[in-house]
């Protein structure tokens, strides 16, 4: 009997050696608001697929870039998935495997359900494409969108109020000269009587922030008939920062204009130049502000506020003032230096199909990148709202550079808008003149 | 037998050179260069190119601003603070526990205290504005205007380091020869006479040595730049380390102008530290 039990852990303990032996392990980098889904994701890929284990490894959004071009411009193979920012496409693409290339050679890997038609067409190109390289697949699909207390909004006596001072209906502002009113009518210093002490929080601090923030007020002029006229169609890798030509668009009229309405709003704001992320989703969460232009990724925090119940009654999101949102959002890719490509191209198909797309927008609110997902009536009972706003915000959205150079032209113009808004430096074409200058100078223009 | 010896610091020595001297001289080397990963090209040597554009670099102008405010300001800030409570602390009762409490900024690590001071400075939550609101004081934005998030940053600055002056003149105060003072004041001199002309004199040495650490580690400020303000608002506090950082790092390893960025810094850096040392007669003093 004992003997029988031996041999038997024995054959136990041999199986769970080879299995793990014989496992793949696939090592996947993250930035950090993508890592609790993945890790989700991971584990039913791993039920369904016992021969691989994937490690999910978060890494803060200012250390994975850089630590992704080290190592794939070394070749080393460190990570065999990451996660990649849409702004960072121009600069990895080398390093990254072809997909379409990939499915073409393995098509025995293809999932048949996958259904690649089904991803929002601006959301196919920008998380999936460098020029004609397939380089991920869309993971999380995302635009800025307006956040507003819905209770507030509703409120029959602000109503008449706002209606006898401003002669029109107090509704959720379509343009930031609209923002501008609302935004005075819920401040306090302003008018007393309003239910909240700011009218809107602003993140416009010195870092990547400002950088997606001004193009939320520059996109509506850019993307005007007039601003096509003058400056051309949007290209999606040059970005609405660029003409159609790849020169700045924004030292121009326009872009002085987009910078003064943010100016105009700061006066709305609790402290719009020292705060971030952070500081505008605590706003919102305790009640201080009736607006906000955020990430969907807040609404995670917000369900969870005391002040802010019953939720659905209280706070509801929109298309950004001006309908040209700035986008954001991650691919999921492959490193060409990995030795695990097959296992890991079966998993990235698993993690952005319409299952893993679903799970991730109900546990995580990591927004949807397929159509059907939008579509989806479990979906829509969970968010009404992505009917008319999501769709919309994508399609409508401004996008920042996805060129190698994105980064040092980020900090170029962030540093001088940041001077602008802070007003050591006047708000004019020249003064933008000098940004444009360095960066036509780094392009070699 | 000096051959034995020297065979025998060999190999710490190749230690040595390879982990300074090899990558100090690569940086310098790379500083001729035009190499970014990001651009996934070879280095193409460009002569004094990088350095030519550090001349016209606004932001790299401006760095300069704010460190030669650290350096002027918390520095001579952090050497009297540490100094005057080194002495005060001496024989005074609870003189151990102070001793240790003092210690916990110096030991926190950067990145920790950037989190707490940041929470600190919350324009509407933060406990700083809220004690102040309790003087009458209103709320004031310290990440958000130029004079406050300057202040800011020099204040944990001061707050971090203030300790580490006063560990080594405490240190220094205990190894004093305590009958030259007792001497002194039996010969009735006051208790400030015997600190301008007997314990100042002999602590001069380590205070010149801590004077030059701290000079070189204020050139050197990037943690606390980067959790709490990221160098803003504009360019108020944006260090130059923290620029050479952002090159050489974030903007996707620009390796040949991070280089050119840290050799410049280097250089002021030892400018510095030898002009010091000659201004303060430090080969005399410390015997050199």
């Amino acid at each position: 009997m004992r003997r029988g039990i031996v041999a038997g852990l024995a054959v136990v303990l041999v199986f769970l050696f080879v299995s793990v032996a014989c496992a793949v392990n696939l090592v996947v980098w993250s930035s950090p608001d993508n890592a609790d889904a993945l890790h989700e994701l991971a584990q039913n890929f791993m039920q369904k697929n016992p021969d691989v284990q994937i490690e999910i490894t978060p890494l803060s959004w200012e250390v994975l870039y850089p630590r992704i071009l080290q190592d794939l411009t070394s070749g080393a193979g460190s990570f065999d998935v990451t996660t990649w920012d849409l702004m960072t496409a121009g600069a990895i693409a080398p390093g990254m495997l072809d997909l379409e290339a990939f499915a073409k050679e393995h098509p025995e890997l293809v999932d048949p359900n996958f259904d690649d038609e089904d991803f929002i067409p601006t959301a196919k190109y920008v998380y999936g494409y460098w020029k004609d390289k397939r380089i991920g697949y869309p993971f999380y699909g995302a635009a800025m969108f307006f956040f507003y207390r819905k209770d507030l909004f509703s409120d029959p006596a602000l109503q008449a109020k706002f209606k006898a001072e401003y002669g029109r209906d107090l509704a959720v502002p379509k343009t930031w000269e609209e923002a501008k009113e609302v935004a005075k009518f819920f401040t306090k210093k302003f008018n007393p009587d309003s239910p909240t002490e700011y009218g809107i929080a602003l993140m416009l601090p010195r870092t990547h922030t400002l950088f997606y923030m001004y193009l939320n007020f520059f996109g509506p002029y850019r993307r005007s008939p007039e601003g096509i006229a003058k400056f051309g169609k949007v290209d999606l890798d040059w970005g609405d920062y660029f003409t159609a030509d790849g020169l700045p668009a924004f030292n121009s009229e326009e872009g002085v204009r987009a910078l003064q309405d943010m100016i105009d709003l700061m006066q709305y704001a609790p402290d719009p130049l020292g705060s971030d992320y952070g500081e505008t989703l605590e706003a919102f969460g305790k009640g201080m502000v009736a607006m906000v232009p955020q990430w969907t990724a807040c609404l995670a925090s917000w369900k969870e506020s005391p002040l802010l119940q019953p939720f659905e009654e209280k706070v509801g999101v929109a298309v950004m003032p001006g309908g040209a949102p700035v986008s954001g959002g991650w691919g999921l890719g492959i490193n060409a230096a990995s030795k695990n490509k097959e296992a890991a191209f079966r998993f990235i198909q698993y993690a952005t199909s319409k299952e893993g797309d679903k799970i991730q927008w109900l546990k995580y609110r990591i927004g949807p990148t397929r159509k059907s997902v939008v579509e989806d009536p479990e979906v829509l009972a969970d968010s009404p709202w992505l009917k008319e706003a999501y769709i919309a915000s994508l399609d409508g959205a401004s996008h920042r550079p996805r060129i190698p150079e994105e980064p040092r032209l980020e900090d170029i113009l962030v540093g001088m808008l940041s001077e602008i808004l802070l007003g050591q430096q006047p708000n004019s074409i020249e003064t933008l003149n000098l940004v444009a200058d360095e960066w036509k100078k780094i392009l070699g223009k | 037998m000096q051959r034995v010896g020297f065979l025998m610091i060999l190999p710490l020595l190749g230690v040595l050179l390879g982990l300074t001297m090899y990558p100090f001289g690569y940086m310098v080397y790379m500083s001729f260069f035009r190499y970014s990963l990001a651009s996934w090209e070879k280095p193409q040597f460009i002569g004094f190119s990088n350095y030519r554009d550090i001349l016209r670099d606004r932001t790299a102008i401006s760095s300069i601003d704010f460190t030669v405010l650290l350096l002027a300001v918390a520095v001579p800030l952090e050497i009297l603070l540490g100094m005057a409570i080194a002495f005060l602390l001496r024989d005074t009762f609870g003189e151990r526990v102070f001793r240790s409490a003092l210690l916990i900024p110096m030991m926190v690590p950067a990145v920790v205290a950037g989190i707490a001071w940041k929470m600190l400075y919350n324009f509407e939550f933060g406990p700083v504005n809220y004690f102040l609101s309790l003087l009458g004081i209103p709320k004031i934005s310290w990440l958000g205007t130029q004079f406050f998030s300057r202040l800011g940053v020099i204040l944990i600055d001061v707050w971090q380091w203030t300790p580490f002056v006063f560990l080594v003149l405490y240190a220094g105060l205990q190894s004093l020869p305590r009958d030259i003072v007792e001497a002194s004041f039996v010969d009735g001199a006051s208790g400030f006479s015997a600190f301008r002309y007997i314990e100042f004199p002999l602590l001069r040495p380590l205070l010149f040595v801590v004077l030059i650490i701290r000079v070189i580690d204020a050139l050197k400020i990037f943690d606390i730049v980067y959790m709490v303000t990221f160098g803003g608002p504009g360019s108020s506090t944006h260090s130059y380390s923290f620029y050479i950082y952002k090159v050489g790092v974030s903007f996707g390893w620009d390796i040949g102008y991070a280089s050119a960025l840290s050799v410049l810094l280097l250089l002021a850096v030892s400018l510095l530290v030898n002009l010091l040392i000659r201004m303060l007669r430090l080969r005399e003093t410390l015997e050199l």
